[in-house]
């Protein structure tokens, strides 16, 4: 079996699972809600229960995505000269022929996405408690609501995004999320810059 | 839309200038929908209660306006949802049935579906909807039970002098106009209104709302950001998979 090294710690997996697990829960009856979808509706119980579960849901959410911020946020902030050159080449997803930079853990397209999430999450989290628990003033009340239906969208352009990215576009990489491993030698070529800085290249 | 100004819309015509301030339709909305008295205080005015309430669908508003001939000219409206044709309440309701449209026109309501968000009274011109202590919205719903079945609602039935009456709309609207009502307030607002008004005065001075309008942001959101997370989702889906037939997914570059 070719040598494995961990990319992601066990706490970044769990976690992960959490953030996913709540937002995909969150979109979905978020979704039901926006749509009338009775049969999304009746899969949580009826609407008045799937409003107390979206609602509880979304402190999870918040709780996940503040603890996320440990793991991801540092990385998220820095860029090199190498990250630019990656835009240039768009990652290389839209040619095979262009020659990708090297990478360290996390490319840029990864990092600008985790703080979109980070942005529209903490809209979405902070207009979501708006929406519930100050029903009787109507400033907050209106502006929460389009705040919260604007964050949303961004959610519905990049989490299929990010999931397509994770799963079918590059092979491999769902197994991150599964025990926090990828073979070395697929590290070595993806990650050099990683590798290198711990010293396994 | 079944309720649209050419189907038969059913609508209450009010025309204040009739009313003579009895409150009949009060008492007789009570009794129809078995709401409870409400105990308020006296602060100087005959309206009572001094405001819509969970249980109380429908107000006299009076008011005292100088005039020419007396001291005083004292005038009483009745109050209610407006069962507007593009109504803010419906657009932004989150809960299939709690707020619905019926075939006669009227925007009713259904508590036990209801999931007391209150997001409706925020999209409401006319600051209608009420929550009761289980924190379901409730409100006027142009009696839909009994206009279901060929009666009049309980408050326009009710009425002495014809201040309340029900109908066709287009046809209270064109008697109104034939009587010489130079305005019929909510003709035209909101798509048209299920409660129009037939004035002889400016309908500013018996306290009607100028230019009702659903919330810019309700809108905006309505028109586009609601139907863009959808064409959105479906976007993103559809250039993932052209993305995995067209170019196909990473490949290690001694693969190239
Ligand atoms: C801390 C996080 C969150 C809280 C407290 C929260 C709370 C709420 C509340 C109170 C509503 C109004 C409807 C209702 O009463 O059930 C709502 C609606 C909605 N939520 Fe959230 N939410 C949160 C996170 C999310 C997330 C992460 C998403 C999706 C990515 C989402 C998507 C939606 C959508 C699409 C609606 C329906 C839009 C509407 O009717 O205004 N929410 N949310
Ligand atoms: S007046 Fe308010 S509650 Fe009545 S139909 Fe219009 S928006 Fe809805
Ligand atoms: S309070 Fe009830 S009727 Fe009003 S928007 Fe929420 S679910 Fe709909
Ligand atoms: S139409 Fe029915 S519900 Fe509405 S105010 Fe009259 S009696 Fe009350």
């Amino acid at each position: 079996m070719a040598e494995m090294i961990r990319k992601s710690s066990v706490a970044e997996v769990i976690n992960h699972w959490i953030l996913a697990g709540s937002c995909m829960l969150l979109m979905l009856s978020g979704f039901a809600f926006l749509f009338h979808l009775e049969p999304v509706g009746s899969v949580f119980g009826g609407f008045e229960s799937m409003k107390n579960v979206h609602n509880w849901l979304g402190v999870v959410f918040c709780i996940s995505l503040l603890i996320s911020m440990v793991h991801y946020l540092k990385d998220a902030f820095e860029y090199d000269a190498d990250d630019v050159q990656w835009f240039k080449v768009a990652g290389g997803y839209l040619s095979h022929k262009v020659k990708v930079p090297p990478m360290g853990k996390y490319n840029p397209g990864q990092k600008l996405y985790y703080l979109a999430i980070v942005g529209a999450g903490i809209a979405i989290a902070l207009s979501g408690f708006g929406i519930w628990l100050m029903k009787d003033n109507s400033t907050v009340m209106l502006l929460s609501h389009l705040v919260h239906n604007i964050a949303f969208l961004i959610f519905v352009l990049a989490v299929p995004v990010h999931i397509y990215l994770g799963t079918l576009a590059n092979p491999g990489t769902f197994q991150i999320m599964v025990n926090g491993m990828m073979p070395l030698a697929d590290a070595r070529k993806k990650h050099p810059k990683w590798i290198k800085a711990i010293g396994r290249m | 839309m079944a309720n649209d100004n050419t189907t038969n819309r059913k609508s209450i015509l009010v025309t204040p200038e009739l009313c003579i301030g009895c409150r009949a339709c009060q008492v007789a909305c009570k009794s129809w929908n078995q709401l409870p008295a409400i105990k308020t205080k006296n602060n100087g005015t005959y309206q009572n209660p001094p405001d819509l309430a969970a249980a109380a669908f429908n107000i006299i508003r009076y008011s005292e306006v100088p005039s020419q001939e007396n001291p005083v000219r004292w005038l009483f409206v009745s109050q209610r949802c407006m069962h507007c044709d593009d109504a803010g309440c419906m657009n932004i309701c989150p809960t299939p049935g709690a707020i619905y449209r019926t075939a006669e026109g009227a925007v009713a309501t259904d508590a036990s579906k209801c999931i007391g968000c209150k997001l409706c009274v925020q999209a409401c011109p006319f600051n209608v909807p009420r929550y009761g202590e289980d924190g379901k919205m409730s409100k006027c719903h142009l009696c839909f039970d009994r206009i279901a079945n060929g009666m009049s609602p309980a408050c326009t039935k009710t009425c002495p002098t014809g201040a309340l009456q029900f109908g066709d709309r287009a046809e209270l609207i064109a008697a109104a106009k034939k009587d010489g009502y130079g305005t019929i307030y909510g003709e035209q607002d909101l798509g048209g209104l299920g409660s129009v008004y037939a004035f002889k005065d400016e309908p500013k001075l018996y306290g009607m709302k100028e230019n009702p309008q659903i919330p810019a942001s309700v809108v905006f959101w309505h028109t586009y950001l609601k139907p863009l997370s959808a064409i959105g989702l479906g976007g993103v889906v559809a250039a993932a998979a052209i993305h995995y037939l067209a170019i196909g997914p990473h490949k290690d570059d001694k693969e190239v």
